[in-house]
Parts: structure tokens; C-alpha cells; sequence
């Protein structure tokens, strides 16, 4: 639980006694490598920090499954879209390694927001970090070339390459895991 | 042997599976999540494993009690069946606590060949084991020697209903075995 006091404290300043609120609202889930934490279909129920493990966010398309995102060690997780519209999720979200999850249901979090102004703030300020890399990442992927894709990947998620299987990262940089490898070899 | 003393005994198995269950609940992620070796199943997984296998007896037993139940009177004896009466005997550990005899698991229960297993497995068992005491509790009316129930070996070996209920109960028992070595990191 340190972990969601840590990183809410990234954004905001909480009290003691802010926090003897807060903590109580988070519990530890845990997935075993291969499991959903969110069906395409289903509301999701909570909103996440990732305590350990890496998942992926992806939508199926043309029977297969497209790549858009993945998280790991402290980042954010879940899928955001169902979790705030309280409809059903159009993404999948897939643990792609044993996973432990930090999360708040949805009105403890609306909850939290209301009562406490520190929460509403770091709940502003998440969706701006939010928005922000939508918009750097739209940016990417409509005006950069495959090579300069993978580049911005590898300075931006080295590790991401070692933690995630190649067909995965090449979904999630639009191209075939024929020119990924290829870039692959060329860079290293 | 006399029916309501067997639904007595798997229901008081079922009440200690849950409760310890509920224990496992409160315990940290990182310990359920933990393995012997890689490949092999760790806790959610045993659990979920659970979830697949008895899910289908209890869903037969549901159905035939539901449907068929009234058919029959009371019958106070429960006569196993061979194969119904082998299946659960060999799930019982050996005298000094070893497995006896491992089998492979059909990939249909396998977890991380099915949809994997979480927090939400032991949840789901717990109100698993419910269910068995539910479908218990309706039993003592009927007659468990005449009604059959599809076994998780294939739709071709039916059990008597008395064995639908001991066979999944003395399945989890031994897998209960195998979490608590798990959650100790023993061997």
C-alpha cells in the first residue's frame, strides 16, 4: 500500500490524515500470467497500479488482437474508458506475467474525489499525464516513419523489449513482427 | 453407509475448505502468485483448477437434483459405485501424508491452458463450495444411489449422485495438500 501513497504523492501532497482515508480504499488483486484483468465486455470494475508484473492493453480486430499499450511497475492500469463511463469495456487488458495489481472501485474513487480536494486534484492531473501521451502517441503513429518508431520506443521503454514478446511490441508499433525484426537486428 | 452421516462429513470437509480458504484470502499476492518451479501451478492456479473441475459436478448434481430428485424416496444407504468408489479412494493421500499416484490434467482443467487464474478463483471457490453444501443440504430427500451424474472423466463415465458429491470434495481435499506445500515453500 506504500506503493499507492508513493505514487499518488507524485502529484499531490497528502496528510496522515488524508491518507487513513485513502489506504483503506485500495487491496492487492492478483493475476497468474496468462489472465484477463478486463474482458472486452465487461465493466471494469477498478482502476489500478501495478505493483509488479506487465500487462497489455489491446482490442480485437479482424480476428486478431492489436496492440495499443502495455504497463508495468508503477504505472496505471486497467481499462480507464469502461471503469469512468461505467459501460462495457472495449478493450481486453492481459496480464502478461504473474501480475499484482493495487485497485480502487469506481465509487470509492468518486467517493474520495468528493470528500478529499487533494484527490479530486491527482485525479485532474492523471488524466492530463493521460491525454498527453494519447496525443505524443498519436503523433507518432501518424506522421513517423516504422525505424522512427521503434527508436522513440527504444530510448522512451528499453526494458520493454526484454519484458514482452516481439509480436506484441510490433502490434503496438503498427508494423509486421517481420519488420520489427528486422529493425531489431539493425539496432542492435 | 448411512447417507445423512456421509452429507454430514462432506459438508463439514466443505466448511473447513472455505474457512481456510478465507485465510488464504488475507495472505500477500506475491505468496498466492508463487511457483516451485517454472510451468508448475502456483496457488490461484490449484484453486482455479478447482473452480473447473467441481464446476462440473456441481452443475450435474444441480440439474438431476433440480429436475429428477422428486422421482425418487429417501434412501437412507449409499452404495458407491466401482468406479465412482475408486476415483474418490484414490484421491485420499497414502498413510504418511504423500500423494498417491498423479495423473495429468485434462487441459480443459488446466488454468493457464484455459483463462488463467486470480484473486476472483478463490472468491469463486468459496461460493463453489457453497453451492455443494446448497446441493448437500437437498440431497438427504432423494435417492443418491438412482440418480447419475456426468463425471469429469468424459460424458461416457456417469457416477452415482453420492459419488458426484465425493469425488470433487476428496479431490479438493488433496489439493489442499498441494497449496499448503505451496504457501510454505516446501518441496
Amino acid at each position: 500500500m506504500d506503493l499507492v501513497r508513493r505514487t499518488i504523492e507524485r502529484y499531490v501532497n497528502l496528510t496522515d490524515a488524508d491518507w487513513t482515508r485513502i489506504g483503506p480504499c485500495w487491496r492487492e488483486y492478483a493475476f497468474s500470467k496468462g489472465t484477463q484483468v478486463c474482458a472486452v465486455g465487461q465493466v471494469e470494475q477498478r482502476f489500478y497500479i501495478v505493483q509488479q508484473g506487465v500487462q497489455r492493453l489491446s482490442f480485437p480486430h479482424d480476428g486478431q488482437d492489436v496492440c495499443v499499450g502495455f504497463s508495468y511497475d508503477g504505472s496505471w492500469c486497467g481499462e480507464y474508458a469502461s471503469f469512468i463511463s461505467r459501460k462495457p469495456a472495449r478493450f481486453e487488458v492481459l496480464a502478461m506475467t504473474d501480475t499484482v495489481l493495487l485497485g480502487i472501485g469506481y465509487d470509492d474513487l468518486q467517493r474520495l474525489y468528493k470528500e478529499l480536494p487533494a484527490m479530486e486534484r491527482f485525479g485532474r492531473l492523471i488524466v492530463e499525464e493521460l491525454l498527453q501521451g494519447r496525443a505524443t502517441r498519436e503523433i507518432e503513429m501518424m506522421s513517423l516513419s516504422a525505424e522512427e518508431r521503434y527508436d522513440r520506443l527504444h530510448a522512451r521503454s528499453p526494458h520493454l523489449l526484454q519484458l514482452v514478446p516481439q509480436k506484441d511490441i510490433a502490434s503496438y508499433l503498427r508494423m509486421t513482427p517481420e519488420t520489427f525484426s528486422r529493425l531489431r537486428k539493425r539496432r542492435s | 453407509m448411512d447417507v445423512n452421516t456421509m452429507i454430514d462429513e462432506l459438508i463439514m470437509a466443505l466448511r473447513k475448505q472455505i474457512a481456510r480458504t478465507k485465510e488464504i484470502q488475507q495472505m500477500p499476492a506475491e505468496l498466492l502468485l508463487k511457483r516451485q518451479a517454472a510451468g508448475q501451478w502456483n496457488t490461484l492456479e490449484v484453486f482455479e483448477h478447482m473452480n473447473l473441475s467441481s464446476g462440473v459436478y456441481a452443475r450435474g448434481l444441480a440439474k438431476v437434483l433440480a429436475g429428477k430428485a422428486d422421482r425418487h424416496p429417501a434412501n437412507a444407504e449409499f452404495k458407491p459405485g466401482i468406479i465412482g468408489d475408486f476415483s474418490t479412494r484414490s484421491m485420499l493421500p497414502e498413510a504418511d501424508g504423500r500423494i498417491a499416484w498423479r495423473m495429468k490434467t485434462l487441459r480443459m482443467f488446466d488454468p493457464p491452458k484455459q483463462h488463467g487464474a486470480s484473486s476472483d478463483s478463490l472468491t469463486r471457490f468459496i461460493a463453489l463450495c457453497e453451492e455443494f453444501i446448497r446441493l448437500l443440504e437437498s440431497a438427504r430427500t432423494t435417492d443418491l444411489n438412482r440418480l447419475k451424474v456426468v463425471s469429469s472423466l468424459g460424458p461416457i463415465i456417469r457416477f452415482k449422485a453420492g459419488d458426484a458429491f465425493r469425488f470433487p470434495i476428496a479431490h479438493q481435499q488433496r489439493h489442499f495438500l498441494q497449496i499448503e506445500r505451496l504457501l510454505q515453500g516446501a518441496s
